[in-house]
């Protein structure tokens, strides 16, 4: 049984046991858990990347007038790759990342669907990476990430041309993705498992990859239009020849709204799991949380133009208004079940955990500054200024980031039989929560008393609030450090686990850490309810896999250590 | 909490009142930092703004106290005692909490969607006698117009003057790029969108003056292009500002140097240049930076360029600027044309010809280091 086969990419050790090699993530692969691991590595370069940009626009706030920035452009140039990086190279293929690892085991399957569609998914990005950031050495985009006409087509140097190529192929592979994705869930569900018997992470995967195949489209066909504009001397968007800047404003905001419910959907997946397995509890509101994923993805359709109230004619304004209010609801039934999810539970304070929980705590606060936001009248007046910065940050990162970072500290150990350290893991939730909370809620009150936002030069007045809000910041990206040395030690280091450390019913925990290349023996057959905790059935399951799927013994860890490399 | 009883009944819902009345009160004790987070009320649409702020600030203080209390109980009371492993109860949802828990945000978005259609009918309603101003955004300089009654020309002015009572409509454009016209302490906020013509309007109550900011990203001197509006006491005083920026434009000084002047600070035909965005000049209290100083260009600008005359440069620089950039500054200036008085950045010959004579004087004496007589040759020659 236990051939030592030289499978891609992993080092097996005995009975399918395998380690991770990073340099393995480098090679060209079909299976989805190194196809899963390459975007979290990526993404995680890009995290570090874009956050020492937001290190950089910090300190340049400092002062109210230009420092390290030689003028206007240099930072803009800064803030617009910052939040290209952050979306496009971090959350979005991150969430794709967990997507791919996690899917096909939580439906017991071998892989996905389409694995060579997979792999050339994966593929695109680093080049449009290196696109991007090329395109900033050419005379960079600097109309931001959202790169309105004429700034965009005008007035900017062919860096903005790269910026939208480097984009076209990010779009490209979220579609293929996401096509994957919808196949896998809906023809590779293990016998018995019904739609309303999957994890509930699978639904958030399901609702992301209809907004992704639906929306990205039209980004393409923006960006289409924005590079013939460049290149080709066409008037899309040029007034002075027949075109419409606001043609632009409505097609990038149809597919970037429903974007950030792209980004949001697969976190919301992992912090049902992460808060029913950790307060030993089932997810209150099953059904609830199923059905409002599939209804803000369908809602997030119709409320795109909440992102330009001020140049929408004002006929269409309260439409909009309706629409955006509306979308509060079903994301408010979730955060209260989330809340039904762990109260009278037994709760553990692991570091994914307390992001979990962090998450609920700041995600609302943020959910509240979309609410004032979607209203007209006290949009007009907040509308591109510092209190859209701090909403969507408080979105987000307390949203989105914190929900990644609940993910790896869950995931981790079966990604790599090995724990994450929990005493740097306290550490990083608690700099990162009040580095967090310093750095983007006074970013409201800036924004409310007049600073818009995009300006490297401000009214001296902000001073000394933007001088609390860079300290902060600065907080914050240290703590981020943390979790990279973190992970990067506990590769080597971690404490080993077996097959399921917190004995969680979800079928991902069925196999060993890390799963095998072929992921089970034969067709798992999944536990009638992913969230039955607190039933004997439950119970006698879980032991079942702890006796199939044990730690390894002290002595067995000794025994590999003498043998294995890294 | 053991519902299997009725005095455990009864205490459930005394905790629910207790942490309902609890919650009104926290909201509303947020609510009041409303005048602590906003600039003051300059105008009659602000005061409703606030208001609505205020509401929502209320309610949704009073949402964030329910989740960070039901987290922080959670957290003490339900904590996993040490070594204790078991699960916790097997509870999988509560049809009647759920439909409440849906059914109250649905109503508190449909009460704050109803409020704020009323405000917002309120303050975008057009007002009997407005004051009729044209705004134009230009990288980066705002410029407001006003009409001379009589008159072919306009008054403008880098300052929105009006006064106090007076509601006031904008006709907002832009020569360039998307601008925004956002004025904190009126609450109003409208884009400049390239090729139309939009429009803002608002009702000043308090005199003074108030800033008036750039909130839409439009390039290198996005966060440089501010204004203000000057809200005077009373329609005398406004009055008496406008009478004498009118009799200057109509009655234009005959030294061409001086006449540049007036161009410069008031704007020409096609309204006011829109050199302040990014020059600073210290006679005329300019200071922005996106473009090189003219403090004193007359002294350099016949070195500046070999073979070249201080006035031919001057005069060039007006209609080719990218011609002569200056190292570590980007080519920002809009190239100013003379040919089609409908295009962007017309400046026609005869005002370029003027703007060169005050830019001559522009020496540490003050006296010109021009010949003006050679300009009417170099114009022909462009």
């Amino acid at each position: 049984m236990a051939t030592i086969t030289a499978t891609p990419g992993l080092a097996t050790r005995r009975d399918g046991e395998a380690a991770i090699r990073l340099a393995s993530l480098l090679r060209w692969t079909l299976d989805h858990k190194l196809i899963g691991l390459q975007y979290m590595a990526s993404s995680l370069f890009f995290f570090v990347v874009g956050g020492a940009m937001a290190m950089l626009i910090r300190w340049e706030l400092l002062t109210p007038t230009l420092d390290l920035m030689a003028d206007g452009t240099q930072y803009n140039a800064l803030m617009t790759m910052h939040g290209s990086i952050m979306i496009f190279l971090w959350i979005l293929p991150m969430m794709a990342g967990f997507g791919n690892y996690l899917v096909p085991l939580m439906l017991g399957a071998k892989d996905m669907a389409f694995p060579w569609l997979n792999a050339f998914a994966f593929w695109l990005i680093p080049p449009a990476g290196v696109l991007l950031v090329a395109g900033w050495l050419l005379g960079p985009a600097e109309a931001g990430w959202t790169a309105y006409p004429p700034l965009s087509t005008l007035f900017s140097l062919d860096g903005q041309t790269m910026w939208a190529m480097a984009l076209h192929l990010l779009g490209l592979s979220s579609i293929l993705g996401a096509i994957n994705f919808i196949v896998t869930i809906r023809n590779m569900r293990p016998a018995g498992m019904t739609y309303w018997k999957m994890p509930l992470f699978v639904w958030a995967v399901l609702a992301t990859a209809i907004i992704q195949v639906l929306a990205t489209p039209f980004l393409t066909g923006g960006l289409t239009l924005l590079i013939l504009d460049r290149v080709a001397g066409t008037s899309f968007f040029d007034p002075g020849s027949g075109g419409d800047v606001l043609l632009w404003q409505n097609v990038f905001w149809f597919y970037s709204h429903p974007a950030v419910y792209i980004m949001i959907l697969p976190g919301f997946g992992m912090v049902s799991e992460v808060l029913s397995v950790h307060a030993r509890k089932p997810v209150f509101g099953y059904r609830a949380i199923a059905l409002s994923s599939l209804s803000i993805a369908l809602v997030g359709f119709t409320v795109w133009a909440h992102h330009l109230f001020t140049s929408l004619q004002p006929a269409l304004r309260i439409p909009f208004m309706i629409t955006s209010m509306i979308i509060a609801v079903p994301t408010g039934i979730k955060i209260f079940s989330w809340l039904g999810t762990i109260w009278g539970g037994k709760l553990r304070f692991n570091s994914a955990m307390l992001f979990a929980l962090g998450f609920i705590s700041l995600f609302v606060f943020g959910g509240i500054g979309g609410v004032m936001l979607a209203s007209v009248p006290v949009d007009i007046h907040l509308h591109d200024t510092y209190f859209v910065v701090g909403h969507f940050h408080f979105t987000l990162f307390g949203g989105s980031v914190f929900l990644i970072f609940a993910g790896i500290y869950h995931w981790f150990p079966k990604m790599t039989g090995r724990r994450l350290d929990e005493r740097l893991g306290k550490l990083h939730f608690w700099m990162t929560y009040i580095g967090f909370f310093f750095t983007f809620m006074p970013q409201h009150i800036a924004g409310a008393l007049g600073m818009p936002r995009r300006i490297a030069i401000y009214d001296p007045a902000f001073t000394n609030i933007n001088q609390v809000i860079s300290l902060a910041a600065f907080l914050l990206g240290i703590a981020s450090l943390v979790l990279i040395y973190n992970l990067l030690r506990s590769l080597q280091t971690g404490e080993r686990v077996g097959g399921n450390p917190w004995r969680a019913l979800t079928l991902e925990w069925a196999t060993t850490s890390p799963p095998p290349p072929w992921n089970f023996r034969g067709d798992p057959v999944p536990f009638d309810d992913p969230y039955g905790y607190g039933s004997d059935e439950g119970r006698a399951y879980l032991d079942a896999v702890d006796r199939r799927f044990p730690a390894p013994t002290p002595e067995a860890v000794e025994a590999e250590s003498g043998s294995a490399r890294s | 909490m053991n519902l299997s009883n009725s005095s455990g009944n009864l205490m459930t819902v005394l905790w629910i009142l207790v942490a309902f009345v609890l919650l009104v009160v926290g909201g509303l004790i947020i609510a009041e930092a409303t005048p602590l987070v906003l600039p003051p009320q300059a105008s009659a649409e602000a005061a409703q703004v606030d208001e609505l702020f205020k509401i929502m600030l209320a309610l949704g203080g009073a949402i964030w106290l329910l989740v960070q209390g039901a987290i922080l109980y959670s957290v003490i009371r339900f904590r996993a005692r040490p070594g204790d492993r078991s699960d916790g109860p097997p509870m999988h949802g509560n049809p009647t909490l759920e439909f409440v828990w849906t059914l109250i945000p649905a109503l508190v978005v449909v009460v704050l969607s109803i409020i704020s259609f009323q405000v917002w009918v309120n303050i975008t309603s057009a007002r009997e006698y407005e004051q009729q101003v044209e705004a134009r955004g230009a990288r980066f300089l705002w410029s407001f117009s006003y009409e001379i009654p009589g008159a072919t020309q306009r008054v403008n002015s880098p300052v929105l003057h009006t006064w106090v009572g007076q509601p006031v409509a904008l006709g907002l454009q832009t020569t360039d790029v998307n601008h925004a016209f956002w004025v904190p302490s009126m609450r109003i906020k409208q884009d400049l969108l390239a090729g139309r013509r939009t429009e803002a309007r608002f009702t000043p109550v308090l005199a003074g003056e108030f800033p008036v900011v750039c909130a839409e990203l439009c390039g290198s001197g996005h966060g440089d292009m501010r204004a203000s509006i000057v809200v005077h006491e009373d329609e005398e005083r406004f009055l008496a500002w406008f009478d004498e920026e009118a009799f200057r434009i109509l009655n234009p000084p005959d030294d061409p140097a001086e006449g540049g002047e007036l161009l410069m600070t008031s704007g020409g035909v096609a309204g006011l240049y829109a050199c302040a965005g990014c020059h600073t000049l210290e006679t005329l209290g300019w200071d922005s930076i996106t473009g090189p100083s003219l403090t004193g260009v007359a002294e350099r600008a016949g070195a500046r360029i070999p073979g070249m005359e201080a006035e031919r440069y001057l005069l060039r620089s007006l209609y080719f600027p990218s011609e002569f950039l200056v190292p570590g500054y980007a080519a920002l200036m809009p190239q100013h044309q003379y040919q089609d008085p409908d295009e962007a950045n017309y400046m026609p010959l005869n005002e370029g010809l003027a703007i060169v004579a005050y830019l001559c004087t522009l020496t540490t004496d003050g006296e010109s280091a021009c010949d003006l007589d050679l300009l009417p040759a170099m114009m022909e020659d462009m």
